[in-house]
């Protein structure tokens, strides 16, 4: 399994295109948002300043684009073409196939957070403690399986053209509900009622309660536990199926 | 390169299906199917295009599941003989991961098979080492069977499933690729390949299965396949009331069809035959005896076979 992990790494730091979306591109949207900024302006209710607040966003927007683009699409690619029967007359276990791409998804999203926090800390002064920094970098990554066993279930569920359009549906619904874009706090009411429930919301609230110093809310971790069960369990559940018909 | 496998493996029975059925909706794709290969054995499973050829390979891969009947590798069920590194495969519609090169491919086929051989020598095996630094998406068809035939033979297994391994090929490369083939059944493979070329069956096979509707027609060698679908064409007239059930009766005939006063016939040995007509008193006018070709006996078999059903 480790032969196709590290196959699936080579590939995935070769393909250019993919590396400037999900690695250089929340950092540069992180600069056109919080540019212009001064660093005293503070996001309503949160005590954060505004390039704080975003880069927690664009970091876990970074980690999004990487664990739910490449691989929907991909998946949705290799189980028409048959490359995943062909996985399937070798030793690889069953599941070795979609844990080898949330690795090769793991790899990217890392960077891409990374950057984010690099830029964020040398052009727009953000300044947090060794703790935080580090477990930012955790909580972000590890937060990303989520949305990684959501582009496995979307890799399964679509097929041919109808992959690309869903997903990307899927990918800006999250972002802008999530407020990964803009603070939810600028949203109407309802809406932001609304976004409290969305994963990647609550994704981003885990980041910036560590970046307030706070314990995480309670609500955040349910939000992302039910739904990392229920990804993972329909992206099982899909790949069995897809198994059966072969 | 050593053989195989030692003594043993010439005892066991390499691929059993016992009244195998497959039906997508109302189509049998294979129907109530038994066959056994053993092992050692270079086998061609010939038939038409929707004979069942593919579902037959998935349900000996294990990527398929029978609706009822058994199928057996070394023994054991097909995903068990996978795993112990038994079974390498070439599907017909097996893809390639892309972006990486043919070396890179191969390199993790061989990582994968639990006793592999060394990728140099797979690579040379399969005639890709020219194309070992190509990314397998920039590749021709014929290429690309290549390095597929290279991920079924990336380690030492015991036996070699190929479906239509020549597809896309012109027919140079389609003769250079039978001799990959031969080398892998000289090294004691059992090699078991689908295609619905004749010569191709004739050229490599040393025994050859003959699928139409899901159903085995013929198992024999090529030379047999040609007998047992009359191997030579007899036609001629007759004058007066023609007696069927007298000319049924010839020996060696296999097909018989009376159109008119034209009588045309098929028999594995014409020449027993046309006497045997003579010596029912009767006197053939036109009479002419022509050679069948493979393609033809092939064409009859599976006519005979329809003409049976309906
Ligand atoms: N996935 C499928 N769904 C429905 N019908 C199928 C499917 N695969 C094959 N068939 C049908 O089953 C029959 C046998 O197909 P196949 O095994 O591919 O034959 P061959 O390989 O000999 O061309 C054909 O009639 C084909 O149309
Ligand atoms: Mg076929």
């Amino acid at each position: 399994m480790n032969s196709l992990i590290r196959l699936e790494l080579v590939r995935a730091l070769r393909n250019r295109k993919f590396l400037f979306f999900s690695v250089i591109y929340p950092s540069v949207l992180f600069l056109l948002i919080a540019g212009s900024a001064d660093d005293t302006t503070k996001v309503d209710g949160t005590g954060l300043t505004l390039p704080t607040y975003m880069m927690v966003s664009m970091a876990s927007f970074g980690a999004l684009t990487a664990v739910l683009m490449g691989n929907s699409e991909r998946i949705a690619k290799e189980r028409e073409n048959g490359w995943v029967r062909q996985l399937r007359l070798t030793t690889l276990p069953g599941r070795g196939y979609v844990l080898a791409k949330t690795a090769g998804a793991a790899v990217v999203s890392l960077p891409s957070i990374v950057v984010v926090f690099a830029v964020a800390a040398t052009v727009k002064n953000v300044r947090l403690d060794a703790w935080q920094w580090l477990a930012l970098t955790g909580a972000i990554w590890v937060g990303s399986l989520v949305f990684a066993a959501l582009g496995v279930a979307l890799g399964y569920l679509a097929s041919g053209d109808a992959v690309r359009p869903i997903t990307m549906i899927v990918y800006f619904g999250l972002s802008i509900l999530g407020g990964l874009w803009m603070p939810t706090t600028t949203f109407p009411q309802w809406l932001q009622d609304m976004a409290k429930w969305v994963p990647t919301h609550a994704y981003a609230a885990l980041g910036q309660s560590i970046e307030q110093s706070q314990a995480p809310h309670a609500r955040d971790i349910v939000v992302l536990a039910v739904f990392f069960a229920l990804f993972t369990g329909g992206a099982a559940w899909l790949y069995r199926k897809d198994t059966l018909k072969a | 390169m050593t053989k195989t496998t030692g003594a043993p493996a010439r005892q066991e029975v390499a691929v059993a299906f016992d009244r195998v059925s497959k039906t997508y909706g109302n189509v049998h794709a294979v129907d109530r199917l038994s066959l056994t290969l053993h092992p050692g054995e270079t086998v061609a499973l010939l038939g038409p295009n929707g004979a069942g050829k593919s579902t037959t390979l998935d349900l000996l891969l294990g990527l398929r599941q029978p609706d009822s009947g058994t199928v057996q590798v070394f023994g054991t069920g097909p995903r068990e003989a996978i795993v112990a590194g038994r079974v390498g495969a070439m599907l017909q519609s097996g893809g390639l991961m892309d972006e990486v090169t043919v070396a890179e491919l191969v390199t993790l086929a061989c990582a994968l098979h639990p006793r592999p051989h060394p990728v140099s020598d797979v690579l040379a095996r399969a005639g890709v080492t020219p194309i070992a630094d190509r990314k397998v998406n920039k590749l021709s068809g014929g290429q690309e069977q290549r390095v597929r035939f290279a991920l079924a033979t990336a380690g030492d297994s015991d036996l070699i499933v190929l479906d239509e391994p020549t597809t896309g090929m012109d027919v140079t490369a389609r003769q250079a690729f039978w001799a990959t083939m031969r080398d892998q059944a000289d090294q004691g493979r059992t090699v078991l390949f689908a295609t619905h070329y004749l010569e191709e069956a004739d050229a490599i096979a040393d025994r050859v299965l003959v699928l139409h509707r899901g159903r085995l027609l013929a198992d024999g060698t090529a030379a047999e396949i040609k007998a047992k679908a009359g191997a030579r064409r007899v036609s001629f007239d007759l004058e007066g009331a023609i007696d069927e059930p007298a000319l049924r009766a010839l020996p060696f005939l296999t097909a018989l069809t009376v159109s008119g006063q034209t009588v045309r016939m098929q028999s594995t040995d014409a020449d027993a035959t046309v006497h045997a007509l003579y010596g029912l008193g009767l006197y053939p006018r036109n009479l002419e005896v022509a050679g069948l070709g493979l393609e033809q006996a092939f064409v009859a078999l599976t006519a005979a076979e329809e003409a049976k059903q309906s």
